[in-house]
């Protein structure tokens, strides 16, 4: 077994080792499916549409900083942060085990909504591409949110304080993007809104991706991105001086 | 096999060691002995490679901690002070896991089963760590320094927080793996290192002040002789008594001491003070209970090392109002 393996196994494990897992997929997928469901019922539009829609600040804010919040802090609380480190591994490796193990938990969790592509499909005739693309924006979404998740938790031995960081660094990478909310930025300050969302936020990367617009340079624009913070974590941690 | 050069570790403003250099050889074990925040953990996290130094290096087993970390790492054990676990896992998944990361393949069951024995971890096995008691998180922490067999050991402090029957259970297992392994136990519990050690460095605000055998230690501290008197007569006649000898500097009577009884310890230089006061006890007929030369205390020996010229009071007394 490689040691990313190895990190891997009980990085994962961990998660189902408190209720903590189990509530949070039922969470995630009744607010998520739930929020959904409503404009279903309301419009009743046989898209995915408004899914697609509310899931990157659902991610941001609450989903993917729980998940990333445990993965330096837990081991910084308890001291084993300094076993990690005496073992003859390469922080690269650990710091990729991790982040693939809250990576895996997150795309299960999302597979628990697939339920609602699948009613679709009982119910009328979606287009089907903009559901792949969502999906597989989601997954870099997500990658993009993780990753900077990991770093920032590297930084803090309270859980919760990492939540709170990680929540507000991507809540705002998501909200500049989202809906009216550059309208709104341009309405204070002329031109700022316009610029947030062009080059900051990334729900017009997202949204790119969910229309079913598969635009190398946002694809380029996830993966670099969370190739970067995952670097930035590596560096961090061999930096330590404590 | 453990080699510290020159090394210097600060934090901000403190420093916690400076210019510390020492040798350890291949099958000792030493004792490392110091007050709190003398620099002993600092000195073993730079030793497993968790930490840099400043300035200077350490030789661990013929690797530089800075230029080969990963071959330091493969051939120690370590137990840290604060007996870091993860709390959730079941002490089964943790030593597979702490194995399986030490890279044991074919022998992995067989170092588990050794090491499960060895630490009397049977009965707690399909248990969570967190629920089990100091004593049993102390030996899961230590199943897992020794899950790979290591050359170097490096246990911080392990016994403290432990019931005397447990301390003696890991002294044994210690003991035990004398003389095949290189072994570096820090405490403050002196009684420990005197059993165990072959060889004792006491550490002081990040410096080592004294590297040796216990006993030569001790030989090193010039003190006062002293005598302890216990008799069944008042105080104001033993002073009146012990007037006419020479050579005393100083009595401090002990709390037991009324009307009826005298408990002293007598100070004095020369050799001649235990015949004169046999004499004079004899000649005044006082009923003798107990008579007896002090030798400096393990405790005392520790302060003298660390603070010379003070007493046990003293120190105690400067460290609750510091």
């Amino acid at each position: 077994m490689t040691d990313i393996m190895i990190i891997f196994r009980r990085e994962f494990k961990a998660y189902f080792y408190s209720p903590i897992a189990y509530v949070f997929g039922v969470i995630f997928i009744l607010l998520n499916a739930g929020i959904y469901m409503f404009h279903f019922f309301f419009y009743g539009n046989a898209s995915m549409r408004e899914f697609f829609s509310i899931l990157p600040i659902t991610l941001a804010l609450i989903f993917i900083p729980a998940i990333s919040m445990r993965l330096w802090s837990e081991e910084k609380k308890l001291g084993t942060i300094e076993l990690l480190f005496t073992l003859p591994m390469k922080s690269a490796d650990i710091v990729l085990g991790k982040f693939l193990a809250s990576l895996v938990f997150y795309l299960i969790a999302l597979a628990g909504t697939l339920v609602i592509p699948i009613m679709l499909f009982f119910f009328g005739s979606p287009d089907i591409g903009p559901i792949i693309g969502g999906y597989f924006g989601a997954i870099l979404l997500g990658a993009f949110f993780l990753a900077i998740g990991i770093f920032i938790s590297g930084f803090f031995n309270d859980q919760i304080v990492s939540l709170i960081i990680t929540s507000l660094s991507c809540g705002v990478l998501a909200l500049v993007g989202w809906q009216y909310v550059p309208m709104v930025i341009d309405g204070w300050i002329n031109g700022l809104g316009d610029f947030l969302y062009n080059y900051i936020g990334v729900t017009r990367h997202f949204n790119d991706i969910e229309r079913g617009v598969i635009d190398l340079r946002s694809i380029v624009y996830f993966l670099s991105f969370t190739v970067l913070f995952l670097i930035l974590n590596i560096k961090h941690l061999d930096g330590r001086k404590y | 096999m453990i080699e510290l050069r020159n090394v210097t570790k600060t934090f901000g403003l403190t420093t916690a060691l400076k210019d510390v250099s020492f040798e350890i050889e291949k099958g000792e074990i030493i004792g490392f002995v110091g007050p709190n925040g003398a620099g002993k953990s600092t000195a073993m996290k730079i030793i497993t490679t968790y930490t840099a130094p400043t300035s200077g290096t350490a030789i661990i087993g013929g690797f530089d901690v800075l230029e080969n970390p990963y071959e330091v790492r493969k051939i120690i054990g370590y137990l840290p002070e604060t007996v870091p676990l993860y709390y959730d896992m079941l002490v089964y998944d943790y030593l597979e896991f702490m194995g399986q990361a030490r890279h044991l393949n074919g022998n992995l069951q067989s170092r588990m089963n050794w090491v499960i024995e060895a630490c009397h971890l049977d009965v707690v096995l399909h248990r969570p760590i967190g629920e089990l008691s100091k004593g049993f998180k102390q030996r899961v922490c230590l199943a897992q320094a020794l899950i790979h067999d290591p050359e170097v050991l490096i246990l911080d402090e392990p016994t403290s927080g432990l019931d005397p029957l447990q301390i003696v259970g890991i002294r044994n297992l210690i003991k035990s793996l004398a003389h095949e392994k290189t072994i570096m136990v820090s405490t403050h519990i002196l009684q420990e290192v005197s059993s165990i050690a072959d060889r004792i460095l006491v550490i002081n605000n990040g410096q080592i002040i004294a590297d040796g055998k216990f006993e030569a230690l001790r030989a090193r501290i010039k003190t006062d002789n002293v005598f302890y008197m216990d008799v069944a007569v008042g105080k104001e006649t033993v002073l009146a008594g012990l007037k006419a000898i020479d050579g005393i500097e100083k009595l401090d009577f002990l709390p037991g001491t009324n009307d009826s009884r005298t408990q002293v310890n007598i100070h004095y230089q020369g050799e001649e003070l235990p015949r004169q006061l046999d004499q004079e006890i004899k000649k005044q007929n006082w009923p003798l209970n107990e008579f007896r030369l002090e030798t400096l205390s393990l405790e005392d020996t520790f302060i003298q090392l660390t603070s010379p010229g003070k007493t046990a009071e003293e120190v105690a007394k400067e460290g609750g109002e510091a």
